[in-house]
Order: structure tokens, then C-alpha cells, then sequence
């Protein structure tokens, strides 16, 4: 297991590295849209914030374009770290796919989790700045945990891998708060996953799916640098450990078309027991 | 208490003198979007900044390659103006028989949106007046678009 990780990690550093690369020696056409309306890549590797899919898709490609993005993140929670890579590509602002790696390293329990995640979503309709709905898409995540299965049955869960629907909005409201703009997000989503999947999916207290609400709300303090608040519930499908909302309030600054860095203070709630999961989060997109 | 209620007595006068004076002060009406943005000199550098942009990119220049500039130039500050609440009249089309059938896609839209704001940002004009305007103009993308 420990060789499969470690050729994952080298295969991404060496397409993060390459693309990279390529972003800086060659001029690369980026998309049109406006900086900041992709959002950035949430943990899930969909289009996002840190936590929540959003109602736009990846990057800034307008109908006639495509979108490729690559994101590393890290966060650091009281007894646990979460490494996140992911890749997403946005087709003609219609259809994103993505995909994503988790892992979960317990400092203090020991061991490590890891989940693949791959996305699709599709825009149904909209545009986050000249719709009066703002932009709508829907979404499927497929999660298989790959390095931690025992463990998830060991604490109740009824299987290791599951899909998760959801449709997510986003609209764009033009001098909303001192003159700024306010970009909103309201995801709907059918989940069975435990801690995102990472403790598996289902469990002894609840095996079925759970309707579960995420928002979010970013301040645009200028055309390229946003501040805002998350939210995202969970389910609480295990009898073992109670599972809380996460939360956290975060910041992205958009450098430039091609480069974001988003930092957050994480809110996570209790994860397998050990309580107050708190800390910070640290995120870099490329989009080309 | 004597001091007491004399006290009272005098915050209460000096309060209502207050009022009364804020009362009495002319009520200044909130400057219109066109004032904010500078007025009649403010909307000519916005279109004069904004024009330099559209030639210097190669995606949109070819939109006016049959396009009197000197007519868009002077129609676009009209329609600035009256988008504005400004005093002038634009006697150009309606946005959709304006735009129809030039072929516009999304990612032009965006780029025209994009190298608007770009103008906006270099004028000295508030981050309030920026939105705003940019408010007014997203709402007609339905329009823009209607017949592409």
C-alpha cells in the first residue's frame, strides 16, 4: 500500500511540476470568464470552495473553451492532517470532471486513511453574474476508500464505497456589502459518507442516505481577493463517535488567471472520537 | 435633585437644538451613478480607456471591423449616461437588435465584461460605482444575447 501511495504522490508532483512548467514558458490562453467565478478546488476536487462544491465549474472556460485545474491542499487539525490532490477539467462551461485524493493521516489514533474521489458536474443552467438565479449545476461524486477499510467497518460502517448527488447554486450579488460584491453558494446533497467518506459510508445508527444542506458566502474586498464563511452538514450515521457540521471561515487571493492560493481556519467537530477538530488550511490552484 | 433635573433640562434643550438643526439642514439628495462616476468627463475616459482595450485584443477587435468608431464611441457614452440615470438620451437600438446576429459567444461576452472592469479599476471612481454600473450592464447579457 505504502508503494502505491508514494507512486500516487510522485505521479502528481510530476503533473502538478509539468503543468506548472508549462504555465510559466508558454502563454497560455486562459479562460474568459471573470477571475474568481470558478471558485477554487474544494476538498472533493470539484469546484468549490474548501469544503462545498459550488454551482460553477472549474476555472474560467466560457462556452467555446476548456479549462484544466490542479490543486494541492493541506490541512493541519488538532490530531489529524489531510492532504488533498486533485484535478479537475472544465468542458465548454458545461460539464466538469474531476478527481481526487485524500489522505487522512491520525497522528494520535495512528495509521492513515485514503479515499479516490471522481466528479462529475454538469451546469444545468445559469451564469453566476448575469442570471437573476445565478448559476445551478448538478453533481455526482464516486468515493471509494482505498487505505482504511478496516477501520471503517471496525466503527460500523455498512460499506467503503458510495455516490454522492448533489445540486449546488451560485450567484454573483454586484455591490452587495460596502459597495463589494457577494458571491453566495447553496449545495443540496444525498450522502451516505462518514467524515466524508473517509470513516466509510452508512453506519449501525443510519446505513441510508441523508439530505444534507452546505452554504457559503464569499465578500469580493477586490476583484481578486475574497473573504467568506462555509458551512457544511454531515450526516451521523455511526453510534460509535457523534459527527458535527464543519465549518470555517476562509480567504483566495486570485494572483493571476492561472495561479490561486486559498487559506482557511478549519471547524471540523469531532472526527472518530477525538474532539474540537480545529486548524488551519492551506490550498494552491493552477488553472490553465 | 435640583441640579440634577436642571442638568436633564439643559441635555434635553441642547439635544433638541440638535434635531431641530439636523432637521432644518437641507436634505443633500444621494449623488446619481452618473455623478459618481464622474459625470459627463468621467463616462468619456471610461469610453476612451474602454475602446483602447477593445482594439488592443485580438478576440474582440474583429467585432468593430465594420463599426464607425467614431459613432460607437459617441453611442456608447449615451448609453453610459442614460444606464447611469445620467441626462442624456441614447438614440441607438435596443441592446438585442443592436448585437443580433454577430456571432457572440459566452467567452466573448466575458472577455468584453473582463476589459470593462479592467477600465473601471483604472478610473478614480469608488469600488461602489465600479459594482454598481457593472450591475446594470450584466443585466443586459438576456438582451445582448437574444439573437446571436
Amino acid at each position: 500500500m505504502a508503494r502505491r501511495i508514494s507512486r500516487w504522490g510522485r505521479r502528481l508532483a510530476l503533473g502538478i511540476t509539468a503543468l506548472l512548467a508549462a504555465a510559466l514558458v508558454t502563454p497560455v490562453q486562459a479562460g474568459s470568464r471573470l477571475l474568481g467565478t470558478g471558485g477554487v478546488t474544494q476538498i472533493e476536487g470539484a469546484a468549490g470552495g474548501g469544503l462545498s462544491p459550488w454551482g460553477v465549474l472549474a476555472g474560467t472556460a466560457s462556452d467555446t473553451e476548456v479549462a484544466v485545474t490542479v490543486a494541492a491542499s493541506e490541512a493541519w487539525l488538532d490530531d489529524y492532517g489531510l492532504r488533498v490532490r486533485g484535478v479537475g477539467v472544465n468542458w465548454h462551461d458545461r460539464v466538469e470532471l474531476s478527481y481526487a485524493r485524500q489522505r487522512l493521516a491520525l497522528d494520535t489514533l495512528g495509521g492513515v486513511l485514503a479515499q479516490d474521489i471522481y466528479g462529475v458536474k454538469l451546469r444545468l443552467f445559469g451564469d453566476p453574474l448575469y442570471h437573476p438565479w445565478g448559476s445551478w449545476s448538478l453533481g455526482v461524486q464516486h468515493k471509494r476508500l482505498d487505505q482504511g477499510q478496516a477501520l471503517a467497518r471496525a466503527v460500523g460502517a455498512k460499506s467503503t464505497q458510495g455516490n454522492d448527488l448533489y445540486l449546488a447554486g451560485s450567484k454573483l450579488f454586484f455591490d452587495a456589502v460596502a459597495g463589494r460584491n457577494l458571491l453566495a453558494n447553496l449545495t443540496l446533497r444525498s450522502t451516505r459518507a462518514n467524515q466524508g467518506g473517509l470513516l466509510g459510508f452508512g453506519g449501525d445508527r443510519d446505513s441510508g442516505r441523508s439530505l444534507v444542506a452546505e452554504g457559503s458566502m464569499g465578500l469580493f474586498l477586490t476583484p481578486a481577493w475574497v473573504v467568506g464563511v462555509e458551512y457544511r452538514q454531515k450526516p451521523d450515521n455511526l453510534g460509535f463517535a457523534q459527527e458535527q457540521a464543519w465549518q470555517d471561515l476562509f480567504t483566495a487571493l486570485f494572483l493571476t488567471r492561472h495561479l490561486s492560493l486559498t487559506g482557511a481556519w478549519l471547524d471540523l467537530g469531532d472526527i472518530a472520537g477525538l474532539e474540537n477538530q480545529r486548524g488551519g488550511y492551506l490550498s494552491l490552484q493552477l488553472a490553465l | 435633585m435640583y441640579p440634577i433635573l436642571t442638568r436633564g433640562y439643559l441635555a434635553a434643550l441642547l439635544l433638541a437644538w440638535a434635531l431641530s438643526g439636523c432637521a432644518g439642514a437641507k436634505p443633500q439628495p444621494a449623488p446619481t451613478l452618473y455623478q459618481q462616476l464622474g459625470g459627463e468627463q468621467g463616462i468619456h475616459a471610461i469610453v476612451e480607456d474602454f475602446a483602447y482595450r477593445l482594439a488592443d485584443d485580438p478576440e474582440l477587435v474583429g467585432f468593430f471591423a465594420n463599426t464607425n468608431i467614431d459613432y460607437f464611441v459617441g453611442s456608447l457614452a449615451d448609453y453610459l449616461c442614460v444606464v447611469s440615470d445620467g441626462p442624456c438620451v441614447y438614440q441607438g437600438a435596443p441592446m438585442d437588435k443592436a448585437h443580433q446576429h454577430m456571432g457572440i459567444h459566452e467567452a466573448d461576452f466575458n472577455r468584453l465584461v473582463d476589459a470593462l472592469q479592467a477600465t473601471l479599476l483604472a478610473q478614480p471612481i469608488s469600488a461602489s460605482a465600479r459594482n454598481q454600473l457593472l450591475k446594470r450592464l450584466a443585466a443586459q447579457h438576456a438582451a445582448v444575447m437574444r439573437y446571436q
